[in-house]
């Protein structure tokens, strides 16, 4: 669904992602793992068009959007959602809701809200609520119905679970796997809590310092050297 | 002391529309415009040129003198503010932009009231229309006049910002524009109207305020000071707080030098601007946020379901 090869970006003169090369396959789950200021965020945020990409290319369903400005990306059906600020905390859930569909007729925002709450039936009792009084969860699924809202194809999450319970958590691990198999959406995320999510992906990358250290299937990562040796401190591997 | 009131509510009144398109702009910019008060001095002379030139009653004008500084606040936005935000200009550079500007506007005003002087072969540098007033049931025209606008302005507000699409995205953009870009929303279109309607009420604001004081080309010079203690003390990062804050300045400006010229002469009439200057200081040194940014503001917004 998205192709990158050899892309370096950061912000302004501070590069920090360097030849990257990196797919998402359609109708499966990618996850990005890495240890803190390994530039995975960075990366989604390239992808998205909110950093400098200094060379490399993207190219999304065949076409190159490399330089394509984000609200041309949602307009082609992908959605970012950031880790903090991913939904508009002076709006009601229903704004928020309304307003993802800004590009849309208005008979169709209404189809596709009706959409997204049998998608998230949990935020239909607290629609006319800010979203700034919601919980860390609720706001989590408000920021994903509104993706819903925008008929996205691919949905890029920064880290969806962080500061949320083990509970809620799997609420949320448990919606993306229902947004792929019901919905047709592919789900492209960055995840601290790496374990929980390479169990639910298909392909699964790791960074390190800007680079792709590993990439393939997502079991696999599980068990290898690099990702124990980071994530679960298991030592003599390789320095942390 | 009735006619000390009532002064006190029609300036409250035009402080109020002032200050919500200071806070508009700043908002959706990010820049504190200082041209805020000239605008409503150029609306002065739109009033005066329709009423000299079309003999048209400035209450009558305020319809076209709303348009026309709509334009001027599109024009301030692309010719003085655009240039610099695409070159990435700092924040400071952007606020020395408005100084700068506000000076031009008041060149072209000064300029001007001499070429309109030359055409009516009267004095127009300095001005007023109480004259030209009228009454209502023994209230003045320029209080139920501007007391209208506020309320008309406040209901449009909420009608536009609470009820329709485009009033949504701009709440939205005002809060996050870098996620409302990313819903599809042109943020650009939202920054434009604010400039516009920043235009039209000043200068709406500005058709009246002769029916209140005498206006020369510098009246802007004393009047920028209320505008910003006004957005200030109401909370610059709040709609609502030109409002708080418009009533709470025009107020305390006008009573509280009445009651002190009761006691210590009218000379302290003069310094009327000290008391706006000492609340905004005092807002700035202990809540910048203003009024509008504090946690019994926010309970109220949850009570009144803002």
């Amino acid at each position: 669904m998205i192709k990158v090869e050899k892309l370096n970006s950061g912000y302004g003169k501070l590069q920090i992602l360097f030849d990257i090369d990196l797919e998402v396959p359609k109708g499966e789950i990618t996850t990005i793992v890495g240890p803190n200021g390994s530039g995975k965020s960075t990366f989604l945020k390239s992808l998205f068009g909110l950093t400098d990409i200094y060379s490399g290319s993207i190219i999304y369903e065949g076409k190159d959007i490399t330089y394509t400005p984000p609200h041309e990306k949602t307009k082609m059906g992908i959605s970012y959602l950031p880790q903090t600020n991913n939904v508009f905390t002076n709006l009601t859930v229903r704004e928020n809701l309304r307003i993802a569909g800004y590009i849309l007729e208005r008979d169709e925002v209404e189809e596709r809200i009706n959409f997204a709450l049998e998608v998230f039936p949990e935020l239909k009792d607290i629609l006319d609520r800010k979203a700034g009084s919601l919980s860390g969860g609720q706001r989590q699924m408000l920021a994903m119905a509104t993706a819903l809202v925008r008929k996205t194809k691919l949905l890029i999450l920064d880290e969806p679970t962080a500061q949320l319970s083990p509970k809620l958590a799997q609420l949320i691990f448990d919606k993306i796997v229902e947004l792929r198999d019901s919905y047709s959406i592919t789900p492209l995320l960055v995840e601290q809590n790496a374990k929980r999510a390479l169990e639910i992906s298909d392909i699964g990358y790791m960074f390190v310092s800007g680079r792709v250290v590993y990439g393939g299937p997502a079991k696999a990562l599980l068990n290898h050297e690099k990702f124990q040796s980071y994530f679960l401190g298991i030592v003599g591997v390789e320095e942390c | 002391m009735i006619d000390v009131v009532i002064g006190a509510i029609v300036w409250s009144n035009l402080l109020v529309l002032l200050a919500l398109g200071l806070t508009m702009t700043y908002i959706t910019t990010g820049v504190p415009n200082f041209a805020q008060a000239s605008f409503a001095i150029i609306g002065s002379y739109i009033a005066l040129t329709l009423l000299r030139l079309a003999e048209l009653h400035p209450y009558l004008s305020l319809p076209v003198t709303f348009i026309l500084g709509g334009i001027l606040g599109l024009l301030t936005y692309y010719l003085a503010l655009k240039p610099l935000i695409k070159r990435k200009a700092s924040i400071e550079m952007l606020m020395i932009a408005t100084l700068a500007w506000d000076l031009i506007l008041f060149g072209i005003t000064g300029a001007y009231s001499e070429l309109l002087s030359s055409i009516t072969k009267k004095t127009e540098t300095l001005f007023v229309f109480t004259y030209l007033d009228f009454e209502f049931y023994g209230l003045p025209g320029r209080l139920i006049v501007s007391s209208l606008l506020v309320l008309l302005t406040i209901l449009g507000l909420y009608l536009l910002l609470y009820k329709t699409k485009f009033g949504i995205a701009l709440r939205a953009s005002m809060e996050n524009p870098s996620l409302a870009e990313a819903m599809g929303i042109n943020v650009e279109n939202t920054r434009l109207f604010s400039w516009f309607l920043s235009g039209a009420l000043a200068c709406m604001a500005g058709s009246v305020l002769p029916f209140l004081q005498e206006i020369v080309p510098q009246t802007g010079y004393f009047i920028i000071v209320s505008i910003f203690a006004a957005s200030i003390v109401g909370g610059l990062y709040h709609i609502l707080g030109a409002l708080i804050g418009g009533y709470i300045i025009g107020i305390s400006e006008s009573l509280f030098t009445y009651v002190l010229s009761i006691f210590l002469g009218p000379g302290v009439l003069v310094y009327s601007k000290v008391i706006s200057l000492l609340m905004m200081i005092v807002t700035i040194l202990i809540h910048p946020k203003g009024i509008t940014g504090t946690e019994l503001w926010r309970k109220v917004e949850r009570w009144l379901n803002l």
